[in-house]
């Protein structure tokens, strides 16, 4: 940075893991009574949860730490984010687990599918079965099925309720969340850009499992302080730093390794294009339908995960965020053994080269520190041709 | 003015040397556990002005040396370039890195492909396989194109590959035809990321692999397509990063030249 500024959440969390400052606002929560929801992917609906009255708790997956005791049960040829998962389970030491009074799953893919089938004994669980060909007219009917059927067994479980006005009224609230944080990014898609990707995931992480309502006045300051830097003329890196969008798996934890080496070989991350990053954000829910579930499954059907096909959407968003931030490069991260990410990388790198013109990086990874340099070599290729 | 490029690959660090454009000094040494101390010994007593270092090591030389670093991909790339004009692709096997690389007309890579992370299909295997049948390397092409036929190899892991050729070796298979599987099973490996880039078009094949004929003619017959082997095929990073340096001393006029802590 040319000089400090303040950060955009200034707490005591500030410069830790992200993960810190949301267990602390779960405890806190979980102090006042609320029951709490471990969710793992995206698809969870946020709005059902927040409408019950229970908390969204997003279960621990990203550390390397944990993979070698799930490697006593999975085989090791599986995609890192499931081997962590499980072994912080294993292990006990995922804390977001431990305050979990319930599992939220989804049929994303069959490594998670069959992981799921490990865990499903030692806390309420609950499998959502998620269509797979999002454009087939069944498919938002049988996803609302499976919302309704989600808000039963939260209904069992902890006898919460919600109606369907309450249902409305958490999707205007969410709305209103992803609105602000769309206000948010419109800074990194500034040249310079005056925040860089440490402060965005940030606010991502948090605002994950948040409401509107709480969000609003972190993301308030935060918008205040990102004007403040944009009108003093503050640049995070200067105006002819490469441009980087990262798209693709999940990443945080150890396989952040991945934005510091894009950094530390002279990029700057200007769009997190994944789950962990802006997808959550992008689309919103209709409004005012009279059947807010089914506006809920017509949304979180729009998420432009590989597991869907085809996945057209994930170009077309593509498009849109790359015509929003401008960026020199694209690098697209595949985690180990996660196939319909990397199959689908081959269409994302002509869709980014042939129409878009831009160089285009596939960097399949895991949690491990092993490939550190060999990913750095490729990372400076890439932008030595920017 | 002279000007140095200094590759430290995971198995042998190149130095060139270079004077308006024509290499004056090429010398090479193992890398072994000391980078550093190849790369110091390597440069010791040689007069330069500038000097850019890639490879593996660049980082580590970067600590020790006040130069411009570049990577291995864009110093291949200027080097191919430079050697060989008509040059839009390039095939690199090195120690523990293959990598295919496209250039656009005006020389400047446009796209790239390397092997996963791990050494398979590489000089590592092809050292470890030479070894494994106790072959030395000089030996090892001269057996495999001696062979009658070869024998399938169907693992690239360096470990299981190790283990297979022993279990056919045991089986009373030919060493020479097990040579050849080994040839043949990097060939398809390499040309295989190759076309991933490239689809057709002269290639332009670099890498201390390239000093073998076994390879050198296994992928011609692959790929039948023209395949240009320069006359140094190890020194071409080295090559283009000394390129690399002397476009930098022109820019910056002056000289960089610094002693090696």
């Amino acid at each position: 940075m040319s000089r400090t500024v303040e950060p955009l959440i200034n707490d005591e969390y500030t410069g830790g893991p992200p993960t810190k400052r949301v267990l602390a606002h779960l405890q806190e929560k979980r102090r006042t009574g609320m029951k709490i929801a471990g969710v793992y992917c995206g698809y969870a609906p946020t709005e059902l949860i927040l409408a019950m009255g229970i908390a969204p708790a997003t279960l621990c997956a990203f550390s390397n730490a944990t993979i070698e005791a799930a490697e006593t049960v999975l085989p090791a040829n599986l995609c890192p984010l499931i081997k962590s998962s499980y072994g912080f389970i294993i292990t006990d030491t995922c804390p977001f687990y431990g305050l979990s009074d319930a599992v939220i799953g989804e049929t994303t893919c069959d490594g998670k599918k069959k992981m799921f089938e490990l865990i499903t004994d030692l806390k309420p669980t609950w499998i959502m079965d998620l269509p797979q060909v999002p454009d087939q007219e069944e498919a938002v009917a049988n996803w609302a099925a499976m919302i309704r059927k989600l808000q039963r067994f939260l209904e069992t479980t902890f006898g919460a309720h919600a109606t369907d006005d309450a249902i409305e009224a958490a999707i205007r609230d969410i709305n209103r969340r992803n609105a602000m944080m769309r206000e948010v990014f419109e800074f990194p898609a500034g040249r310079p850009t005056v925040v860089g990707w440490q402060e965005i995931y940030d606010l991502t992480f948090l605002a994950q499992g948040s409401s509107g309502k709480e969000m609003e006045p972190i993301l308030a300051e935060a918008l205040w302080k990102l004007e403040q830097r944009r009108d003093n003329g503050y640049a995070y890196r200067p105006a002819d730093t490469p441009r980087v969008m990262v798209t693709g798996c999940p990443v945080g934890g150890d396989a952040e390794k991945v934005f510091r080496i894009i950094e530390e070989a002279g990029g700057v991350i200007v769009a997190l294009d994944a789950c962990s990053g802006f997808k959550p954000y992008m689309t919103d829910t209709a409004e005012g339908t009279g059947d807010p579930v089914r506006a809920l499954a017509e949304r979180y059907l729009k998420i432009p995960c590989s597991c869907m096909t085809p996945n057209a959407r994930r170009l077309t968003e593509m498009t849109r965020l790359i015509e929003k931030f401008r960026p020199d490069a694209v690098i697209d991260i595949v985690l180990q053994a996660c196939h319909s990410f990397n199959i689908e990388s081959h269409k994302v790198g002509e869709h980014v080269g042939r129409y878009h013109g831009l160089p285009f990086l596939k960097i399949v990874t895991d949690f491990s520190l092993s490939d550190v340099e060999q990913v750095r070599t490729r990372v400076e290729a890439l932008l030595e041709s920017c | 003015m002279r000007a140095g490029g200094l590759d430290i690959g995971s198995r042998t660090v190149k130095f060139v040397v270079i004077e308006d454009g024509r290499t004056v000094l090429a010398r090479k040494a193992l890398t072994s556990h000391d980078p550093l101390e190849a790369a110091r010994t390597l440069i010791a007593g040689i007069q330069y002005d500038v000097i850019v270092a890639t490879g593996y090591g660049r980082h580590l030389l970067k600590e020790h040396l006040d130069c411009p670093v570049i990577s291995e991909i864009k110093a291949f790339a200027l080097g191919a370039k430079a050697i060989h004009a008509p040059c839009r692709v390039i095939l690199d096997i090195g120690g523990q890195d293959t990598k295919a690389i496209c250039l656009n007309e005006s020389g400047e890579m446009a796209k790239f492909e390397m092997n996963d992370k791990c050494a398979a299909g590489t000089g590592r295997f092809l050292e470890i396989m030479a070894n494994a049948l106790n072959y030395t390397l000089e030996e090892f092409p001269k057996a495999a194109l001696s062979a009658e036929h070869a024998e399938k190899i169907n693992s690239m892991c360096t470990v299981f590959a190790e283990s297979e050729v022993i279990s056919l070796t045991a089986r009373g298979a030919s060493r020479s035809d097990v040579a050849l599987g080994i040839h043949k099973a990097i060939v398809s490996r390499s040309t295989a990321l190759l076309k991933r880039i490239a689809p057709s078009g002269e290639v332009f094949f670099a890498g201390g692999v390239a000093l073998n004929e076994c390879i050198r003619a296994l992928i011609a017959e692959d790929l039948n397509r023209p395949v240009v082997v320069p006359p140094d095929p190890q020194g071409v990073g080295a090559f283009g990063a000394a390129l690399h340096a002397q476009k930098v001393g022109a820019a910056t006029g002056g000289n960089n030249e610094t002693v090696l802590r």
